[in-house]
């Protein structure tokens, strides 16, 4: 007889009495934040109503899933007050929220009870095209509900030294998905522009395109060849729009203020986003090696600052895998200190007009976090109270990463009603 | 609870003459009233208006009514000046799929060069009579005694 599974949720404080200590706190935000932290195990019946030609199946992505594995399951889900959760499946044992069909719609059930509706992403019909090349147009571009995802290229030279992110799988992630569905390792920007003058000719369907990739080291300067491989994206994308600038995020490495005028000044890029992952030194030492050796913290931030005499305040931010700062055996014991010197370290960005956002640590079984745990549900209705409580406070905006414009940022949810 | 509307009140609704104004509030209570044409029924019987202003006050309070499930007033006046209030909550607010869609393009071919922020739907929970004379009769019907008293003087 095998050994019983020992669920990994249920010993914690539920949902509801997790979100009774904070009745200010969205439900519906909570449990986006909840259904990411925990995944989400598609029914046989929520599979048998997945529609293929209006459902969004999963597409190439840059980050791999909970379960390790590429299969035709959905990309993922909408909420009733139109936000997205950016959730991928997980495997039974991890105790993740369920998927099901009951009585003409979705539903996400937590234990055998439902806690709400949810609706499934819709196709675009963009996904069903070929660029002129061939490929296939869902491989070169991705779609949220509102958002073009371009994953310029998913190799990281930080890996190629060892010296990844320990909570990324970029790398791993990109060598299956270039076996097994034959995604392109390095997109051309011909394809590029051909598949989002395709997308965009579909109604109402996107507001924002979004550019990232793992990290280039190489040039004269470091990051020089990454910066040239987006400037010849951006202006190829840049030819499908009669505005000048059009409305886009480019996640990267830290640039430097050439770097970033060049972006600017040669592109109609409109903010710019750079992660420093996690707002602590020691921890960033420890859990991002090849940025803390090659740039370092203390610059990697001040790049940001510079940034903003660049794209303007409120087009400047950085991302956070939130909660990674709880990871062992260097990481915080405690929830209180993680969050403290986070929401600490924020507003220092914050007061220099940088704005932070974070989304959920998902320790994926690629990584080198494998098998750690995310930090409570408390502790992620804290943090993004606190993040948004900071833009409100040095009056920063956050229109380019926002529910909609992203949809993977619970503390951008809640500016929606600021 | 929701309620099913009856057909009068669909129908004024669906009437383009109709009066239709939108009455919210803020998390502190504040109140804020706007005139909102696109109010309508739709297929699943439900009320739908269209949000052209991604971040008007307005849009701002239907997304607390959806979080909080704060309540909303809707206000309506027909071409025969009958007057109805419905009370309702947001039960889904939609920023892409087929009905997202379907107003996108209809709103633009209307208006011309709009941007639709998204589409809420609105769930009705009470009807309310709101014409001066159904308002009087059921006032004079509950409160008989609530009169000046010169209306009945006998000289």
């Amino acid at each position: 007889m095998g050994a019983l599974l020992k669920p990994r949720y249920r010993e914690e404080a539920s949902f509801e009495e997790v979100l009774a200590e904070h009745p200010d706190f969205p439900r519906l935000v909570a449990l986006k934040i909840d259904v990411q932290r925990r995944g989400v195990l598609y029914t046989e019946r929520a599979q048998a109503a997945v529609d293929p030609d209006i459902h969004q199946l999963r597409s190439p992505y840059i980050f791999g899933s909970r379960d390790g594995a590429i299969k035709p399951l959905p990309e993922s889900l909408l909420l009733r007050d139109g936000s997205t959760i950016l959730v991928d499946p997980t495997p039974a044992d991890q105790d993740p929220y369920v998927v099901d069909y009951q009585d003409g719609q979705f539903v996400l059930l937590d234990y055998g009870k439902v806690l709400d509706t949810v609706e499934l992403w819709p196709k675009p019909t963009y996904y069903d095209k070929h660029t002129s090349t061939g490929l296939p147009m869902s491989h070169i571009v991705s779609a949220r509900p509102q958002r073009l995802n371009v994953f310029q290229s998913s190799f990281c030279y930080f890996w190629a030294e060892n010296e990844g992110c320990k909570f990324c799988d970029i790398v791993n992630h990109t060598k299956q998905q270039r076996e097994e569905l034959g995604v392109p390792s390095r997109l051309r920007p011909a394809d590029v522009k051909e598949t989002i003058a395709e997308a965009i000719r579909e109604p109402g369907r996107f507001t924002n395109i979004c550019l990232t990739a793992g990290s280039v080291t190489k040039g004269h300067e470091i990051f020089d060849q990454e910066v040239e491989f987006y400037i010849e994206l951006l202006q190829a994308i840049g030819e499908n729009f009669s505005t000048r600038r059009f409305p886009s995020q480019l996640i990267s490495s830290a640039f430097n203020e050439r770097q970033l005028r060049r972006l600017h000044e040669e592109t109609g890029l409109s903010s710019y986003t750079s992660d420093l992952e996690v707002l602590n030194e020691r921890l960033f030492n420890w859990i991002c090696p090849g940025k803390a050796r090659l740039v370092g913290y203390k610059e990697w931030r001040e790049r940001l600052v510079r940034a903003v005499d660049i794209f303007g305040r409120g087009n400047v931010g950085t991302g956070l895998v939130g909660g990674v700062e709880t990871a062992q055996p260097l990481g915080f014991k405690s929830e209180k200190d993680a969050l403290e010197a986070t929401l600490a370290e924020a507003e220092y960005l914050a007061e220099r007009g940088v704005t932070t956002v974070y989304i959920v640590w998902v320790p994926r079984p690629q990584s080198v976090f494998a098998g750690q745990k995310a930090p409570s549900l408390d502790y992620y209705i804290r943090l993004a109270r606190g993040l948004q409580d900071l833009r409100s406070k040095y009056g920063l905006s956050v229109d380019f990463d926002d529910y909609r414009r992203c949809g993977n940022h619970p503390d951008s949810d809640l500016a929606r009603v600021a | 609870m929701s309620i099913t509307l009856p057909q009068d009140v669909i129908d004024l609704l669906n009437d383009r003459d109709t009066i239709k104004v939108l009455a919210t509030v803020n998390d502190k209570g504040e109140p804020h009233a706007v005139f909102k044409q696109s109010l309508h029924v739709g297929e699943d019987g439900l009320i739908h208006s269209l949000e052209l202003i991604e971040t008007s006050r307005t849009a701002k309070n239907l997304v607390g009514s959806i979080w909080f499930e704060r309540k909303l007033s809707i206000l309506l006046r027909g071409a025969d000046n009958r007057a109805v209030q419905i009370k309702g909550r947001v039960h889904q607010y939609h920023v892409s799929g087929a009905l997202f869609q379907h107003h996108y393009l209809a709103a633009r071919e209307r208006l011309g060069d709009v941007d639709l922020a998204g589409v809420w739907v609105i769930e009705p929970e009470e009807v309310v009579e709101q014409g001066f004379q159904s308002r009087r009769s059921a006032e004079e019907a509950q409160h008989p005694t609530f009169i000046h008293l010169d209306r009945i003087a006998a000289h």
